[in-house]
């Protein structure tokens, strides 16, 4: 099995070591914005994947994880 | 026939030194026999013959076998020149010695005391000199001053260090085992899983090194920024403005911080306290290699290898003692005074020199590192003979200033702490002041005093407060390695030596693994050339591994190993890390294979294709015609027929920015002894061919 977003090996959920690296992140980074600025989910993940800290796996994680979300509300 | 003794130095230039030192009129013959330069010297009715090595003469080379395999185990020591392709230079060098060994009834070692220096000795006496490394003496010393040379030479060791020598010899055989198996079996993988080649190659210190910054850039690349917030105030005291600092650096919600923001949007404020110390501040340590390189660069921006090289000059010329130690230390032997006086000849540090040979005593502030062979570097105290160049002279007054600053008193320093209330909101402000400068005037203009000096302050005092500012911020991700910090790091972590660190970081850039000389980035090659070690054979870049092997050549050194067992170790370790390697085979071939032959159409890319403008135009060659031409990538889409002829002989190398007259791709071609001309690919361009 493929990585869904680069061609290595998938590891967990779906994603490479290094891109899992990068979920793991996105996920546990989420409460410190939450609290900070009281940002929604879908609000965060276009938040990080515009800022030039991130890193670009970070980013491409987080625009897979918004492509996921809006296909989700198209088929609610 | 005439008797003499031979004397053997590593590199003619310190040949000429020790032959200048030792003559009795100070001005040797100088002779050459096939190009190849050596002195002839009368020292107290003695003849002497000085002659030198070109560095290594000598190398650990493979028994040559049929196949182009791996595991070898099988080596020998050979002539580098039978070895290596570009050493042809040192055949002659090796005859020569060989020549001046057959009527030499003394042998001297005069190469640098140090692993390297040993082994260039040893090998040139046994190889070269029929087996003479058992009765040669050996010179040891630090400057090549005239004074500590004849001085050496009238107390000659009676024998070489073999401790150092064995230490050495195992040095270079484990790494040559580790470079060729692992190279090998990289460069097979590729070979055996593709349609393509490339020469792949790593080696023992080049593991962990590229493991650091594979790790850093993933920290980098899966980094996600925290927003947080920060607040700071002007504030006025008499007529001078201060800027203060909110008592919490990072403030973590955006609510918070407005209200405090809010609160401090008042007029006035009131000095809470005032906290004043004072405290000590020793002088600098004497430098040890590592510390020059990571001094320099941080005042000059010269990269490690460089420092290392300008160094070794000045050591060359006399100017300074022998810079590869790891030394922080300066023993008195080294002559404190001598120098001192010495150096105060020159009126740019006689003010300096004379206040320090004033002092009643004179006690250098010691480093703990400490090596067996060689005090810190300090300066011979030695005039340049020849004007030195920029470079030269930063790095031999940085070395002058230096050694003056470890003899210095203690700095005084004061620092004063000022805290401020703004309508309850503490905040803070901090300055410095240097009350007693003492060694830090000896080691000016590389450090500054700070002084931020305040007014006359009291507690309660009212002040103006005149900006509140509420500033966003976000968490940076870690900086990429820089060549002073991983220097440290390699330092820390007991990679490498003092002598080949800078060497090893240098050979990831020739690999291509490593781009960029301020900001390391691991290129996509050496990003999968980590991965691959790190998963099939991780003991390979472990720091862990390779600090054991130092700490056992570390060991032969002091007597209690052998250099058969550090090798019989080396050996049986390599047999389990090449078996997994040849099992996993096309695992790591195709890995592998994919970056190449990315790589490989990268430097066939000549830009992006005008037509289509989503192909890339790359180099193709015609397998009907064998013509190379310009074509786009889509055309294989069937999408896109753009193509350009290409002249047929010379290199072609991509140009950066596209024609100023039509916006197409611009080629640079380059053929053998002629003038290279810039080429636009557009056929109707105004402006098609230009020399450059
Ligand atoms: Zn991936
Ligand atoms: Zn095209
Ligand atoms: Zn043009």
């Amino acid at each position: 099995m493929k990585c869904k977003i680069c061609s290595r090996p998938v590891k967990e959920k779906g994603y490479c070591s290094l891109h899992l690296k990068a979920y793991q992140n996105i996920y546990g980074k989420f409460v410190v914005w939450e609290k900070a600025l009281g940002v929604t989910w879908m609000d965060y993940l276009i938040k990080i994947s515009k800022n030039s800290l991130s890193g670009e796996w970070a980013k491409e994680v987080a625009k897979h994880l918004i492509e996921g979300e809006s296909r989700n509300d198209k088929e609610k | 026939m005439r008797k003499y003794t031979l004397i053997i130095a590593e590199k003619p230039d310190t040949a000429n030194r020790i032959a200048t030192a030792l003559d009795d009129k100070s001005s040797p013959r100088r002779e050459t026999d096939n190009g190849v330069p050596f002195f002839v010297a009368k020292h107290e009715s003695k003849e002497l013959v000085i002659a030198s090595a070109l560095g290594h003469l000598y190398t650990v080379s493979g028994v040559k076998k049929r196949e182009w395999d791996y595991p070898i185990f099988d080596y020998q020591w050979t002539p580098r020149w039978i070895a290596e392709k570009k050493a042809s230079k040192t055949r002659a060098w090796i005859k020569v010695l060989s020549k001046l060994a057959e009527n030499a009834t003394e042998f001297v070692d005069a190469c640098d005391y140090d692993i390297e220096g040993s082994i260039i000795g040893y090998s040139i006496l046994k190889y070269a000199c029929n087996s003479k490394e058992t009765v040669a003496k050996r010179m040891k010393y630090s400057t090549l001053t005239k004074e500590e040379l004849k001085e050496s030479f009238n107390k000659l060791l009676s024998h070489l260090d073999f401790e150092l020598v064995e230490a050495g010899l195992a040095r270079h055989e484990v790494d040559w085992l580790y470079g060729i198996n692992l190279s090998r079996a990289l460069t097979l993988a590729v070979k055996n899983n593709n349609s393509t080649y490339a020469m792949l190659s790593t080696g023992r210190v080049q593991g962990p090194i590229l493991k650091y910054i594979e790790i850093r850039e993933k920290n980098i690349q899966v980094f996600v920024p925290t927003p947080f917030w920060s607040i700071t105030a002007k504030i006025r005291i008499d007529e001078h403005i201060f800027d203060l600092e909110y008592e919490k650096k990072a403030i973590e919600t955006k609510t918070e911080a407005n209200n405090i923001a809010a609160a401090c949007k008042v007029r006035k404020g009131k000095i809470d306290k005032i906290n004043v110390k004072e405290f000590q501040q020793k002088p600098p340590v004497p430098f040890d290699l590592g510390t020059l390189q990571r001094e320099a660069y941080k005042l000059f921006k010269y990269t490690p290898i460089q420092t290392s090289k300008i160094a070794q000059h000045l050591y060359v010329n006399a100017l300074i003692s022998y810079p590869r130690t790891s030394s922080q230390k300066l023993p008195p032997t080294v002559g404190y005074r001598v120098i001192l006086k010495k150096l105060s000849n020159a009126a740019v540090y006689q003010k300096l020199a004379q206040s320090l040979l004033a002092k009643d005593t004179l006690k250098p502030n010691e480093g703990p590192k400490f090596d067996p062979a060689h005090p810190s570097i300090y300066p011979t105290g030695n005039m340049p003979e020849k004007a030195l160049d920029t470079a030269e002279k930063n790095i031999y007054d940085l070395i002058v200033r230096r050694f003056l600053a470890v003899f210095g008193e203690p700095a005084l320093k004061q620092s004063i702490k000022v805290s401020v209330d703004i309508n309850q909101n503490q905040f803070f402000m901090t300055g410095y002041r240097t009350l007693k400068e003492c060694w830090i005037e000896y080691y000016k203009p590389y450090i500054h005093s700070e002084n931020i000096s305040l007014p006359l302050l009291f507690e309660d005092q009212k002040v103006a407060v005149q900006k509140v500012t509420l500033k966003d911020n976000f968490t940076k991700p870690p900086s990429r390695y820089n060549p002073q910090s991983l220097l440290r790091k390699m330092e820390k972590e007991q990679i490498g030596t003092k002598a080949t660190r800078a060497m090893a970081i240098q050979t990831l850039y020739t690999r291509k693994y490593l781009e960029g000389e301020q900001n390391m980035v691991i290129t996509g090659l050496g990003f999968e050339v980590a991965g691959v070690l790190k998963n099939y054979c991780p003991s390979v870049v472990s720091s862990e591994m390779t600090r054991k092997l130092e700490g056992k050549m570390e060991q032969i050194q002091l007597k209690q190993d052998t250099k058969q067992n550090v090798l019989a170790d080396t050996i049986k370790d390599l047999k389990i890390v090449t078996s997994s390697l040849k099992h996993n085979q096309s695992e790591i071939g195709m890995q592998l294979g994919q970056k190449i032959k990315q790589l490989q159409l990268d430097k066939r890319t000549i830009g992006n294709c005008p037509k289509c403008q989503i192909g890339k135009l790359v180099i193709i060659r015609s397998k009907k015609t064998g013509k190379r031409f310009i074509g786009c990538t889509n055309f294989f889409e069937n999408a896109c027929n753009t193509s350009f002829p290409l002249p047929q002989i010379g290199t072609i190398k991509p140009l950066v920015s596209p024609c100023k007259s039509c916006g197409y791709p611009v080629i640079k071609v380059l053929i053998k002894s002629k003038h290279p001309w810039r080429l636009c690919l557009n056929p109707n361009c105004s402006d098609k061919e230009q020399k450059i």
